[in-house]
Formats: structure tokens, sequence, C-alpha cells
């Protein structure tokens, strides 16, 4: 079931605006026709079955993958006409911490500093190093920490430019109880300082918690945008209390096709 | 356990079978196999004559060639077997482990099966490796088949000279592991067998270095039949007790008659059986060291499957301090220089392998050094430069076309990373050059090294006329000054190649394969290749064009600073295009097409 869209028009400044965007591999169609925009203070959930474009969306919007149609815009710098702005804006966390096996914590801040021009790097860096719990582990080589902890350091690397705008691919892969609370008051926290945050999660229970709006994906297309309350006056049919997970379920259709 | 293992072998090998069969639907396997199989057509079998007794002048001189030849493999083998056994007791492993895959662990380990069987079921493992190995050492090498032999005894040969290396590797890594676990005095033990390899070893050498000295200043007629210097060698008293148990060993390969072969393979088989009962008698620990194995061979794999050159040696990873201070304002380029170097170091340089390069050295120059001095006196002062040229030069053309395979630290290094660096907020071309520079400045290193010893040694004692003190400087300032585009313009061709074809490039990577993995590799090494030429023939035809054209005016030196001049500016253009070019494809990069 595809409900009629209503792009929402920004009244403040958006700092993702996504128009039209398609991505093709070849005869295959990832991800088509999709149009929306988060504002600075709004999470906004990217929820779909496996396979339906979570992943290569935002891969476009990180300006990791070309797009083959549409235009993105980031904190107003168009994606494809001046990459380098935009991006200076962004941060993309993926599913899984990927870090240079033989810098340490220490010298993988060092470097993003240097890639991003970020002067004083090393004051900046100390707060962000306690408030992840990585001080002590300043000199030690990604081999030496746990997943918790190199997730840990690809945020506080993802942190030190200050971004405006970030994407989360899966956020909480792979963290213990207490790693999932902190990531979660981390978002609201980041998004309350008015950053514009768009992530992916299978977990809905994280998108109820943190999120102020939904983008249901199917097969590549949008199914549902909006806030929470919105997507789920649009599946609810008269019934109050309905989940999220059955929201999800009613607007997907059950299955992956 | 047998009927286990046999299941376990044939089911995956039958699988594995299938499975490339059904992958030459993808073109990339398809050409592969193709090429490797023309290869292996035109080269191993079309080229090769029939195996036997030589039968005309030229197959004689070829049998010589491949005696000498086999000769100097033999020795290099014994060498490398000597020092790898050296090697476990100099660096006794803390917990020596057999070579068990992770899922065999997984799966034997916990099952209810004898320590014994499990020592059983690695040698039978290690078997099916052999005898492979064995068969295709033996169809590769049949032009040595000059020497006379059948190609199923040099198999067999073959199969006993692994076999027993293997054998042996494991029963002295349970021999140590026993040792530890028993004996107060583990540092004597160890103490008194290296000093019974190093007092062996010296042995040997220094009874060869008497021999070959004999032979230099023995007849002519003798060395113009090798054959019959070699067996003098062999059969002479001293080197005959001191090589005894590689006799054994490499005695079958050597039989070129089936009774030479019967008498030989019997006390080859005793030493072979004397080492199953040492490696199956010996009751010591395995079970944390196999672990610890199969985790490093595991990330070894995976390692080179993404691109990046196993860690060499045992020692972990250590954090390194950076190669110099990184500030955090300046050219992106440079924090991926810092960051690649710092892999370079971390990934080349651990103290174990840089202490067994000085332990050889020091060895060698103790061995050899009275020799050479003494040739050195015999022949003058010049006898070194026809050699130090040749090797140097030799050191150079490796560097050019094979130092870029090598040296990956770059974006090939970065392939697991790629996501993250095109989130940075830099341009394309700023990634690929940063990305180039690491491996650009060691072999540019590595290349202004040899271009001085090239000078010092090219002509010492000032017989070429037109070679004066201003020539010579000049030349090598101008090979100086072209080296690092040289560099950089050959590191961009793989590079390239993994923008371009990352799957194909991926595949190459692996350490395992198959005969379309042979053929693939052997693309892109042609391809490099070609390129290599392709980039040099403009350069070099505007530098041999400005030189003959300008040296009547100007004379020699000023003649190749125009030539170098000239090659400089078409190597900047091809480089500053190529870095470009790159950065534009990098940043339409997607790996993630690959596996659509």
């Amino acid at each position: 079931m595809v409900l009629p869209l209503r792009p929402r028009a920004c009244t403040v400044p958006c700092m993702i605006e996504v128009q039209s965007l398609a991505k093709r591999y070849g005869a295959f169609t990832a991800v088509r026709d999709l149009s929306f925009s988060v504002r600075p203070g709004e999470v906004l959930g990217l929820v779909g079955p496996n396979g339906a474009g979570k992943t290569t969306t935002l891969r476009c919007l990180a300006g990791i993958i070309p797009v083959t149609s549409g235009s993105v815009q980031v904190a107003g710098h168009d994606l494809l006409t001046e990459p380098v702005e935009a991006k200076r804006h962004l941060a993309f966390f993926a599913d899984e911490p990927r870090l240079f096996e033989y810098l340490t914590v220490r010298q993988h801040l060092a470097f993003v500093a240097r890639i991003y021009g970020v002067r004083d790097h090393e004051a900046l860096a100390r707060p962000l190093l306690e408030e992840l719990e990585l001080s002590e582990k300043a000199d030690e080589l990604p081999s030496e920490l746990s997943r918790g902890m190199k997730q840990k350091l690809v945020i506080a690397c993802g942190l030190l430019h200050s971004p405006s705008v970030m994407f989360f691919d899966e956020p909480l892969t792979g963290l213990d109880p207490l790693g999932i609370r902190r990531m979660k008051d981390s978002i609201v926290r980041r998004a309350q300082a008015g950053a514009a945050i768009v992530l992916s999660s299978h977990l809905l229970h994280l998108l109820e918690e943190v999120c102020t709006n939904v983008l249901i994906l199917k097969k590549g297309e949008k199914v549902a945008d909006g806030t929470l309350a919105d997507v789920s006056a649009q599946f609810s049919n008269g019934e109050t209390g309905v989940s999220l997970e059955e929201i999800f379920i009613r607007a997907t259709g059950g299955s992956e096709t | 356990m047998l009927g286990a293992l046999l299941y376990l072998r044939l089911t995956s090998f039958r699988n594995l079978v299938v499975h490339r069969i059904k992958r030459l639907r993808q073109p990339k396997y398809l050409i592969g196999t193709a090429v490797a199989l023309a290869y292996f057509y035109f080269i191993l079998i079309h080229r090769s004559g029939p195996a036997g007794s030589p039968s005309s002048v030229a197959a004689q001189s070829m049998a010589q060639a491949g005696l000498v030849a086999a000769a100097f493999i033999c020795a290099g083998l014994c060498v490398l077997a000597l020092v790898r056994i050296a090697f476990l007791w100099v660096f006794p492993a803390e917990n020596p482990g057999l070579r068990f895959t992770e899922p065999e662990i997984a799966f034997l380990f916990p099952a209810p099966v004898s320590r014994k069987s499990l020592i059983h079921f690695r040698l039978l493992s290690a078997q099916f490796a052999i005898l492979f190995t064995s068969v295709l050492i033996a169809f590769f090498f049949n032009r040595a088949g000059y020497l006379g032999g059948h190609r199923a005894i040099r198999a067999v040969g073959w199969w006993v000279i692994l076999s027993t290396f293997d054998l042996h590797v494991n029963g002295t890594k349970l021999t140590l592991s026993r040792l530890r676990e028993t004996s107060h005095r583990f540092l004597l033990w160890r103490l008194a067998v290296i000093a019974a390899i190093v007092g062996y070893a010296t042995a040997v050498f220094r009874s060869s270095i008497h021999l070959v000295n004999e032979y230099m200043n023995g007849p002519e007629a003798l060395r113009s039949t090798p054959e019959v210097f070699i067996h003098q060698i062999l059969y002479s008293p001293l080197f005959f007790w001191l090589t005894l148990p590689f006799r054994f060993v490499l005695a079958p390969y050597f039989a070129t008659t089936a009774g030479d072969f019967a008498l030989a393979i019997v006390p080859a088989l005793l030493f072979l059986g004397l080492h199953y009962y040492w490696v199956s008698n010996t009751e010591a620990r395995f079970e944390e060291g196999s672990i610890a194995l199969a985790e490093k061979l595991a990330a070894a794999k995976a390692a080179t499957q993404r691109g990046e050159m196993p860690k060499l040696g045992n020692s972990k990873r250590k954090a390194l301090a950076g190669p110099f201070p990184l500030s955090p304002s300046g050219p992106p380029e440079i924090a991926f220089l810092w960051k690649n170097l710092l892999s370079m170091r971390s990934a080349l340089f651990s103290r174990r392998a840089l202490l067994v390069l000085v332990m050889l050295a020091l060895w060698g120059s103790m061995a050899l050094g009275p020799l050479l001095s003494r040739q050195a006196r015999a022949n003058g002062s010049d006898y070194y430069s026809p050699a130090i040229v040749g090797f140097t030069a030799m050191i150079a053309v490796y560097t050019v076309l094979l130092g870029p395979q090598v040296a990956r630290q770059d974006l090939r290094g970065d392939l697991q990373n790629a996501d993250i660096l095109k989130t940075y907020p830099v341009e394309g071309w700023r990634i690929a050059l940063g990305e180039l520079l690491a491996p650009t400045l060691v072999l540019t290193l590595i290349l202004w090294l040899a271009i001085v010893m090239l000078a010092a040694a090219v002509d010492p004692v000032g017989k070429v006329e037109w070679l004066t003190p201003g020539v010579r400087i000049t030349v090598t300032l101008c090979l100086a000054a072209s080296a690092p585009f040289l560099c950089l313009i050959q590191l961009l061709v793989p590079n390239t190649a993994m923008v371009l074809f990352p799957g194909w490039y991926q595949a190459t990577r692996g350490r395992a394969g198959g005969i379309e993995m042979i053929g693939q590799r052997m693309i892109f090494g042609i391809l490099q290749l070609l390129f290599a030429l392709l980039v040099a023939v403009p350069a070099a035809g505007a530098a041999a064009l400005v030189v003959f054209s300008s040296q009547w005016i100007f004379g020699i030196g000023p003649a190749v600073v125009l030539a170098t001049l000239a090659v400089l500016a078409i190597m900047v253009s091809e480089a500053v295009v190529g870095v470009w070019w790159l950065g534009e494809r990098f940043e339409r990069f997607d790996l993630s097409t690959e596996s659509k």
C-alpha cells in the first residue's frame, strides 16, 4: 500500500534536503524517487525490510556513492556540485566500525583533525575521549579495543569536527546494554544541540525512543514519511496505541517482497 | 578418524571444483582460466621436449646447466630448511601449535578424539596439500627432465622432501613444547641445539667454499664439465658425511633410473618413518598454540583478501609514534602520507624480522668474508664493480616493476575504508595523491640508493673517457630527479586497476585461488609491464632525441640536463593526468556494485 506523500516544506532552513533521489545498479533500482527533508534538531528514523534501500540511501546522503539522479543538499550545499563543502558539515557512522589498524586512538583523532582542518584538536579531543571513556585507551591500537570501544572511537572521530548533520547506519549493532543506552543518549543530546540526524535501524523501539520523524522504505520506494504521530495516524485505521512495530508491518505488507 | 578426514577432504574438494566451474560463467574467471590454460599449454607442455637421456650436444649442455641449477636449488632449499628449523629454536613460540583451520578446531577439539588422533589428522591433512604440490612441482620442472629420470620419480622425490620437512617442523614444535613443560633447563637445551645447528651450517659452508675454491683454481677441463665437479663435491668424504641427513631426503629426487630410485627410496622412507615416530610419540600440549595459530592464519588470510600485506613474524602489532609531527592544518595529502608511513613501519619491520636479517648478514659476512677478500687480492680492486653494477641495476629494475606490487600502503590498503575516505571533505585527486605519496617516497628512496651506488660503481677506475666527474654527477642528479615521477606513475597502475575493476583486483589478492586466479594475476602482471613500457617509451624517446641532437652543440652534460627536462615534462604531465583521473574515478568508485 503506497500512501499519497506529503513533502514537507522547510519553514526553518533544512539541514538535509533530498529531492527525487534515485540510485540504480545496472538494471536494478535500489532507490527510486525519494524526497524528504530533515531540520535542525530532528532525528529521522529510516526503516524498512532487508533490501529496502536504507543503507544505499544513507551512503548516497553521505556522498559515499554517487546518486543516479535527483539532488541532495547538506547544510545548504549541493552534494553533487559542492561535495567538499557539504562533507565538512556531515559525519557518517557505519554499522561496522572501520578503523585504521595501525593508528592508535590518539593518532586516529590527529589524522581526522588534519583532514577536517580542526585546529586545537587536542583540547577538543580530551573531553570527547573522557565522555566516551577512551582516555585510558588513547595510545592503544584498534586491535586492542573491544567492539564497543571501536564504535566509540568511530564516534569520537565523527564528532571531532562538530558536524551539524549525522548519518547512523544501524548504530546499536554489537553494543552491550550500557553501550546502547549511552548511544541513544548521545544521539538525543546531539539532536537537542541542533544537529540533524538520520539513522537506519531494524530496532523499532530505538526509533520510538529517539526519533522525531520516521521514513518507511520498501523496495527502494518511500511508503510513509512524517512525524511518528503522523505515520501512526496513517496506518492505525482509527485504533489507538498502535505500536511502531505494528505500523511497520502494516506499511510494508509484512514481507520483504 | 581417517574416514571422517577423507569425507571432509573429498567432499570439500568436490564442492570446490563445482563452485569454480560454476563461477566460470563470470567473464573475469573465464578469461583468467583461458589465459592460464594457454600459458600452461605453450610454456609447459608445447615447448617441453621428451624427458630422458640427452641425444644431442644442445641437450647435453642443457643437462649440464640443469644439473648445476638443480644443485643450486637443492643447496638453497637445504639452507632455507635449516634457517626455518634454526628460527624455531631461536624464537620458540610461547605455545607451539600445529596447523589446524578454525573450523577444524571448532569441530574436532571438543569432539571425543584422542590427542594422538588429532596429530594424525593434522599429518594426514598436510598430506593432501603435499601430494598436490609434489605433482605440481614435478610437472612444472619437467624441463629438468634433461637430467634423466621419470616425472613420477620426481613427484615422489618431492613428496619425500616436503613430507620429511613437514614432520621435522612439527616434531621440533612439539619437542620445544615438551621441553618447556618438563625441563628446567629449557634455555640450555635450546642453546645446545642452536650451537649444533650453527656449527653444522658453518662446517658445511666452509667445506663448500673450500671445494668451490678448488674448482675455481683447478684445471680448465674440470671447469667445462660441471657435472663431474658436482659429483666430486657430493662424494668428497667430508661433504658426504656432513650432508648425510639431507642426502637421505634428496636422493629419491635425483634418481635417474628405477634401480637408483629403489635404492634411494628405502633409506628415505626409513628416515621419514623415524620422523613420524618422533612426531606421533612426543607427548606435548599443542591445543592453545594451535588455536592461536589458526586465528593468526585466518587474520592473515583476511588481511591478504583485503589487499593488505600479512604481518611478518609472530609479533603482535604494536603502537608506534608517527613518522613526523602532524599539525592539524595544512594540505590533507600530508595526513595520508603520515598515516601510510606509519602503516608501512608497522607492517614491514618487526624487531624479530630485523634481528634475523642482522644475524644472517653477520653469519654470511663471517663465513664469506675471507673468501671474497682473497679473491679481491688475487684479481685487483676492480673485481667487485661489475657484480655491484649488475646487482644494483637489477634492484632498480625490480623496484620499478615489482615495487608497486609490494609497497601497497595506498588506496589498495584502504579498500575496506573507502567509504570513510569518501566522506572526508577532500577532493578525489587529493585523496589519490595523498594515498600514493608514502609508497612513492619509499620506492624513490630505494631508487635513489641504487642510483648513487651505480654512480659510484660504474667504471670506478675511469676507463670511459667521456664519463668525467661532472657528467657522472649530472647524470646521477638527472636520474634522481626523474625517479619520484617514475615511481608515482608505476603506482598509479595497480591503484587505477583496483578502482576500475575492484572485483578483479580483490580476486587476485587472496592466496587461495585456482587456475583462473593464476590467469588473472598474469593479466595484471602483463598490464603493469605494458603500462610501464607505454609510459617509458615517450619519455625515453624524447630523452634520446634531445641527447642525440644537442650533445654535438652543448656537450654531453648539458644535453643530459636538457633531456631530463624533456623527460620530466612528459612524466609530470602523465602523473598529473593520472592522479586527477584516479581521483575522479575514486569519487565514483562503489565497491558495493561488485556484490550486486
